[in-house]
């Protein structure tokens, strides 16, 4: 794997350029991309209130700046999948613009179900190649990476971006067979593999 | 959502202690009121349907998670479990039945301390009898094994893996666990997600990744594929059969209840037992065979091929009987169909539990216009429909489920052929629950 690299080229951003909000330095960052993220979205950040029934209390969490008391929102999403390595460069995939901000959505997993507490978030990932046969371990790892650190309400949907892969369908239906996931999150090779990819996230 | 439950779902109990980690499929016995969980550590966990409690665990045979697992029926005296794991492995364990009896005495006579205590009773018996004796590993498959099924008479072990590959065993039952392979099946072009035999004949289906549900027959000593199924969009998770004999409800009290009771006999004596599919695809849907006469017939009729070349072909015809009402929000991952009651339940991916009920019909009037080819014999055909019974969200909270099984009630509220629905989840929790009309 290695010895040929599929992208031996790839395109890297400047890390100051990437969306954060975790370092107060780069806090104008906010502005130009926490702004737009929340006025987007906020509306279905709001509606998972950690409680059930949580939905009248939701114009005051709108208002609320303390991060820490923020519901789980896809900065925070962003925050915990871009630090991973990508499996061929040591590089983080948030600077190969694998997974970026505006692919990350949080939406409620039953919408005819307003009292259910389930969320699903959505990672849309761009590979750097379209025919990167890397794809499927790239959607393992952040697939891991979020079910690991994220409370079990959350559903990890985690798919290749339309028009991005030669072979998106088939990749996407892995990503999505829980018993598929199961099953790879047991084999040691395919482990080592993602836990080497997760070692520079903190 | 526009049904209207009928019935109520009621938590009867929880199984306890419950796995700590996920659980994914629970077996009720054929004959004893327990029921065994594979779970995600390794191990499978036997409770009491009497007291809802451990009994014992089943543990050092597999590596890596147990997916599956299926009793023998007709065995006589002992128990004989079939596991299959992630490992690639199949595992047959034995224990004789004296545990299980021992559990039938406190059934008749109530609940003791005793067996409250979990093994207290057993503590007193031989070491040997109490454990689970590991008989044998069957290994052949190249990945994980999804699913195990034993044939109705219990002679023949199908199991089905990853590796796109179907193999069935045969129990020599020499008395030295050997088990010889009768068949590998390699026509799925997926992972074989589930295998299930046909509740008298040895015909068994197997659904799969590949969206494809097939059926497969042994014809002059070979094992082949008599059906392909295509129908559902998705990935098809788990398959039921109907039970022998099954008469869905009437509707209403009518002078043409019983005559339309036995007309729908009829009916099912020539296409056999239905099979119920359920899938990634959101749907569950029902399959029937077509009449091989009526099959013949219309081959000849159509002249493409006379039905002297291949009069006993083995080739089925399977058509989609209904598409039951979409209550699923999210994959569907398991469907049971009661062999006692006719009822059918599904789980999934969304954490709701659905009841669903067939009612008998009378025939609508315009049913011959319809099918202007049909033969005189089929024109007074009974037509059912499907309704929803009860809905429960949420049943194991937050957490997906990924089965759901009828067994016989045992507690001592129960009635008289009371069943419950056993549900078992990704948190390691297995629930049971009665249905109240």
């Amino acid at each position: 794997m290695a010895s040929e690299m599929q992208n031996s080229n790839p395109t890297i951003l400047n890390a100051a350029d990437l969306p954060t909000r975790l370092q107060p330095a780069r806090s104008h960052k906010l502005g130009i991309f926490g702004n737009g993220l929340f006025a987007s979205a906020l509306p279905s950040v709001d509606a998972s209130g950690f409680l059930l029934g949580g939905f009248t209390s939701s114009s005051e969490s709108e208002s609320d700046d303390d991060l820490l008391e923020e519901p789980i929102d896809e900065q925070e999403i962003y925050d915990l999948v871009s630090t991973i390595s990508d499996p061929e460069h040591p590089i983080s995939l948030g600077a190969l613009a694998v997974v970026s901000l505006p692919d990350i959505s949080i939406t409620p997993t039953l919408p005819y179900v307003p009292a259910s507490p389930l969320r699903t978030v959505t990672v849309l990932i761009t590979p750097t190649i379209t025919h990167c046969s890397l794809a499927t371990v790239i959607g393992l790892g952040v697939r891991v990476r979020l079910e690991q650190s994220l409370p079990p309400r959350f559903r990890v949907d985690v798919r290749i971006k339309e028009g991005t892969h030669s072979t998106a369908d088939e990749v996407n239906k892995q990503l999505a067979d829980k018993e598929r996931v199961a099953a790879a999150l047991e084999n040691g090779t395919l482990m080592g593999v993602i836990a080497k990819m997760l070692e520079t996230c903190l | 959502m526009t049904e209207n439950p009928t019935a109520s779902l009621t938590l009867l109990s929880d199984l306890t202690p419950p796995s700590l980690e996920r659980t994914w499929l629970t077996a009720p016995h054929p004959s004893l009121p327990i029921l065994a969980t594979c779970s995600s550590d390794k191990t499978v966990r036997v409770y009491s349907l009497t007291n809802f409690r451990l009994l014992s665990t089943i543990s050092g045979g597999h590596k890596r998670s147990v997916r599956t697992c299926a009793w023998k029926p007709h065995v006589q005296g002992e128990s004989v479990l079939a596991t299959g794991s992630f490992d690639a492995t199949v595992g047959i364990w034995r224990r004789w039945d004296s545990y299980g009896r021992a559990e039938d005495d406190t059934d008749v006579r109530g609940l003791s301390s005793e067996t409250l205590n979990g093994n207290g009773r057993d503590t007193q018996k031989d070491e040997d009898d109490e454990e689970w004796r590991f008989a044998v590993l069957l290994d052949g498959h190249d990945s994980e094994v999804k699913s195990v099924s034993w044939s109705p008479s219990g002679m023949l072990l199908a199991t089905c893996s990853r590796d796109k590959s179907i193999w069935i065993w045969e129990d020599l039952d020499d008395g030295d666990n050997n088990f010889e392979t009768v068949a590998v099946m390699q026509e799925h072009e997926g992972d074989v997600k589930c295998v299930a035999w046909h509740p008298v004949e040895e015909c068994l289906a197997s659904a799969s990744y590949d969206n494809t549900i097939r059926l497969w027959r042994e014809d002059i000593d070979d094992w082949g594929q008599v059906a392909c199924i295509r129908g559902h969009t998705g990935t098809v998770w788990y398959l039921d059969w109907e039970g022998i004999g099954n008469v869905p409800s009437i509707t209403a009290v009518c002078e043409q209840g019983t005559s339309l009771s036995a007309e729908w006999k009829d009916q099912c004596a020539i296409s056999g037992p239905r099979l119920v599919s359920c899938s990634d695809d959101r749907t569950i849907r029902i399959w029937k065979r077509k009449p091989k006469e009526q099959w013949a017939q219309s081959r000849v009729a159509s002249s493409d091929i006379p039905s002297i070349i291949r009069p006993t072909g083995t080739d089925e015809t399977w058509e989609e009987d209904v598409l039951l009402p979409q209550m699923h929000e999210l994959s569907i991952y398991a469907v049971a169909w009661s062999k006692r009651t006719g009822l059918l339940a599904s789980v999934g991916a969304d954490g709701r539990i659905v009841v669903y009920e067939e009612l008998l019909k009378t025939p609508a009037p315009t049913l011959d216009a319809n099918t202007p080819t049909a033969t005189p014999a089929t024109t007074f055909q009974p037509h059912t429909e499907w309704v929803v019974i009860a809905i429960l969200e949420g049943a194991h909270g937050i957490y997906e489920i990924n089965h759901v099984a009828w067994a016989r009630r045992a507690d001592r509220s129960r009635e008289e052929n009371e069943e419950v629905l056993v549900t078992t989840a990704d948190d390691g929790s297995i629930k049971t629950w009665t249905l109240r009309r």
